[in-house]
C-alpha cells in the first residue's frame, strides 16, 4: 500500500529523472556535433587556415576570403541593422507601450521575425541584385541586415520596458525632455540588454546560408570589396560539403568548426555582459 | 524643526482650489484646497491609499507620463496655473524638484548625475557647472565624503549617501520647491536622520512638501501638517496644533494611532 506521501515523492524523483535526461539528451547532440566538426576539420585546422585562400579542387588551402568576406557582410549588417532596429525599438517603449499602433508594429516585427530567411534573400534578389546585373556583397549585408533587424528591435523594446519606472520618473523628474532622456539616463541603463540583442542577432545571421546565395554568392579569388560577388563561410561550406574532393571536405568540416566556436562565443559574451550590467546595479 | 508661532507671516507660495484627480475612472482625489506657506516645510501624512502621494504628483504633472491619468482645478505658483496646458511642462519640473522613495541614481559618475540637468536648462561654462555641483553637493550634506571621487559612478553609494546624491540633483538647477515623496522610508535609522536633518537647513532656502507614512516624522521635521482620508482633506494647519489639538475627530483618531 502506497502512501500520498510515498507516492509524492516518486512523482518528485521521476520528474527530476526525466527533465535531467531531456538536458542531457539535447546536450548529448550540441556535443556530438561539436566533436564531429572537430574530428573531420582537424586535419584543416591549421594556421594556414586563416592565412590562405580557398584553393581549386584537390588542393590544400585556407578560408581566408570566406571568412573576410562572412566578417564584412556582418559588419554592413550590423551597420544598417543595429541603428534602425535600436531606433524602432526605442519608439515602441517609448510612445506606444501600450497603443494599438504600437501592439500592430510589434506584431509585423514578429512576423519579419520568422520570416523564411530564403525569402528575404529572393527579395534582395529581385530588388538589388536583378538591377545591378550582378551579385553583391552589399546585397548579402543588406540581406542580413534585414533578418537581424526584428532580433535588435524585440530585445531593445523589452530591454528599454525592464527599466524601472522611478528610474525613468526621477529622470523625467529633472525637467529634461524625453531625447535627452533616452539618450543620456535609459540607454545608459539599459545598454548591457540592447547589446545583447545586438550580439545574439549577430550569432544568428552568422550562419545564414540561403539569403547569401542569392545575393553575394560566392568567390574563389580575393575580394577586397563587396560590390561583387563575395566569398563567406557558409557558401563555402555548402560547396565544399557537396564536392567529391577530400580536401575541401576537411576546409568545410573546419569552417563548420570555426562558426559554431563563434557563435558560441557570443553567446558566452553576451551573458557575460548582461551578468557584468546586473552587479553594476 | 522649527516651532513656529501661530502668527507666521510666511506669504502663500503654491496654492490649490478645488483639486480633484482620477485614474481613469477612479476618484482619487476630492476637491482638495490649500495653501503652502514659502519657505516652510509641510508634510502630508495619511493612512495608505489616501491619495497624498498623488497629490504630491500634481506638482510637478509627473502624471502626465501615464495616458489616463488627469488632474482638474487651480494649482498656482508664482500666480501661474501649472496644471495648465499653457505652462511648459520642462520649465516647471526646473522649478518644482523630486525626490522618490527609492533612492535612483542614474548609472553615470556622480558629477554627471548632478550636472545633467543643470547643462540642459542653462548654458554655463564647465567651470560654473562644476561650482553648482560642488554647491548642490554641500547643501545635499554630500560633498565631504565624494568630493575626491566625481567621476566614480553613482552606482558604487550607499543607500542613503544615493538618496542625498538625488536630493544634490534636484537642488542642483536651483528649483523653488522641493517635492519628498517618503525619502527616508527605505534607508536605515542613522541615514534617515542624517536627511532630517538636512531639511531644516534646506528650508532656509526652498520651500519642502514632505510626504510621510511616519507620523513621528513629521512631527519632528515639518513646521505645517495636512492630513488626508480616502483622497479628502481632512484638516491642515501648524504642526504642533494638529499633533496635540487636533479639530476633526478623523485626525484625532489617526495621530493617537487608532489606524493607520
Amino acid at each position: 500500500m502506497v502512501t500520498l506521501r510515498q507516492r509524492r515523492q516518486l512523482t518528485n524523483r521521476l520528474m527530476v529523472v526525466l527533465s535531467t535526461g531531456a538536458t542531457l539528451f539535447g546536450l548529448f547532440w550540441l556535443g556530438w556535433i561539436m566533436l564531429t566538426t572537430l574530428r573531420y576539420g582537424l586535419g584543416a585546422l591549421s594556421h594556414r587556415l586563416f592565412t590562405e585562400m580557398t584553393p581549386p579542387p584537390g588542393s590544400e588551402g585556407g578560408l581566408l576570403n570566406a571568412f573576410y568576406g562572412s566578417l564584412m557582410m556582418i559588419v554592413i549588417a550590423i551597420g544598417i541593422g543595429a541603428p534602425i532596429g535600436i531606433l524602432a525599438g526605442t519608439f515602441l517603449a517609448e510612445y506606444h507601450r501600450h497603443t494599438h499602433q504600437g501592439a500592430v508594429i510589434r506584431f509585423v516585427n514578429d512576423i519579419l521575425l520568422s520570416a523564411p530567411s530564403i525569402v528575404i534573400g529572393l527579395f534582395v534578389y529581385e530588388v538589388l541584385i536583378r538591377r545591378l546585373g550582378h551579385f553583391s556583397g552589399w546585397g548579402g549585408g543588406i540581406a542580413l541586415a534585414i533578418i537581424m533587424l526584428p532580433v535588435v528591435v524585440r530585445t531593445t523594446d523589452e530591454m528599454l520596458q525592464l527599466l524601472p519606472a522611478n528610474l525613468r520618473e526621477a529622470a523625467f523628474a529633472l525637467g529634461i525632455p524625453r531625447w535627452k532622456v533616452v539618450s543620456a539616463v535609459l540607454y545608459r541603463a539599459a545598454s548591457a540588454g540592447i547589446l545583447t540583442g545586438v550580439l545574439l542577432a549577430v550569432a544568428r545571421i552568422s550562419g545564414e546560408t540561403a539569403p547569401l546565395l542569392f545575393t553575394a554568392l560566392n568567390n574563389q579569388y580575393w575580394s577586397g570589396s563587396p560590390s561583387g560577388p563575395l566569398a563567406n563561410v557558409p557558401v563555402v561550406i555548402f560547396q565544399f560539403a557537396m564536392s567529391p574532393y577530400d580536401s575541401w571536405h576537411a576546409l568545410a568540416w573546419a569552417g563548420a568548426f570555426i562558426v559554431t566556436l563563434f557563435v558560441l562565443g557570443l553567446a558566452v559574451l553576451s551573458r557575460s555582459i548582461l551578468a557584468r550590467g546586473k552587479v553594476r546595479q | 524643526m522649527v516651532h513656529k508661532n501661530p502668527h507666521d507671516e510666511a506669504p502663500t507660495r503654491l496654492s490649490l482650489r478645488d483639486v480633484n484627480f482620477y485614474y481613469g475612472d477612479r476618484h482619487a482625489l476630492k476637491d482638495v484646497s490649500m495653501d503652502f506657506a514659502d519657505r516652510r516645510i509641510t508634510a502630508i501624512v495619511g493612512p495608505s491609499g489616501c491619495g497624498k502621494s498623488t497629490l504630491l504628483r500634481i506638482f510637478n504633472r509627473i502624471y502626465s507620463l501615464y495616458p489616463g491619468q488627469r488632474a482638474t482645478g487651480t494649482v498656482l505658483l508664482d500666480g501661474q496655473d501649472i496644471l495648465a496646458n499653457s505652462t511648459p511642462v520642462n520649465e516647471l519640473r526646473a522649478k518644482v524638484g523630486m525626490v522618490l522613495q527609492t533612492p535612483t541614481p542614474f548609472p553615470l559618475s556622480i558629477r554627471d548625475n548632478v550636472a545633467l540637468a543643470v547643462k540642459y536648462h542653462e548654458n554655463l561654462s564647465r567651470v560654473d557647472v562644476d561650482e553648482r555641483v560642488e554647491g548642490a553637493l554641500r547643501q545635499a550634506a554630500l560633498w565631504e565624503e565624494v568630493k575626491g571621487h566625481l567621476n566614480k559612478s553613482a552606482l558604487s553609494l550607499s543607500g542613503g549617501q544615493q538618496q542625498r546624491l538625488c536630493i544634490a540633483r534636484a537642488i542642483a538647477v536651483q528649483p523653488q520647491i522641493i517635492l519628498m515623496d517618503e525619502p527616508t522610508s527605505a534607508l536605515d535609522p542613522i541615514a534617515t536622520l542624517k536627511i532630517e536633518d538636512l531639511l531644516s537647513e534646506l528650508e532656509k532656502r526652498y520651500t519642502i512638501i514632505i510626504v510621510t507614512h511616519n507620523m513621528q516624522q513629521a512631527a519632528r521635521v515639518s513646521d505645517y501638517t495636512a492630513f488626508m482620508l480616502m483622497g479628502k482633506l481632512i484638516e491642515f494647519g501648524p504642526t504642533e496644533r494638529i499633533f496635540t489639538d487636533p479639530v476633526e475627530k478623523e485626525t484625532n483618531a489617526y495621530v493617537t494611532g487608532r489606524f493607520g
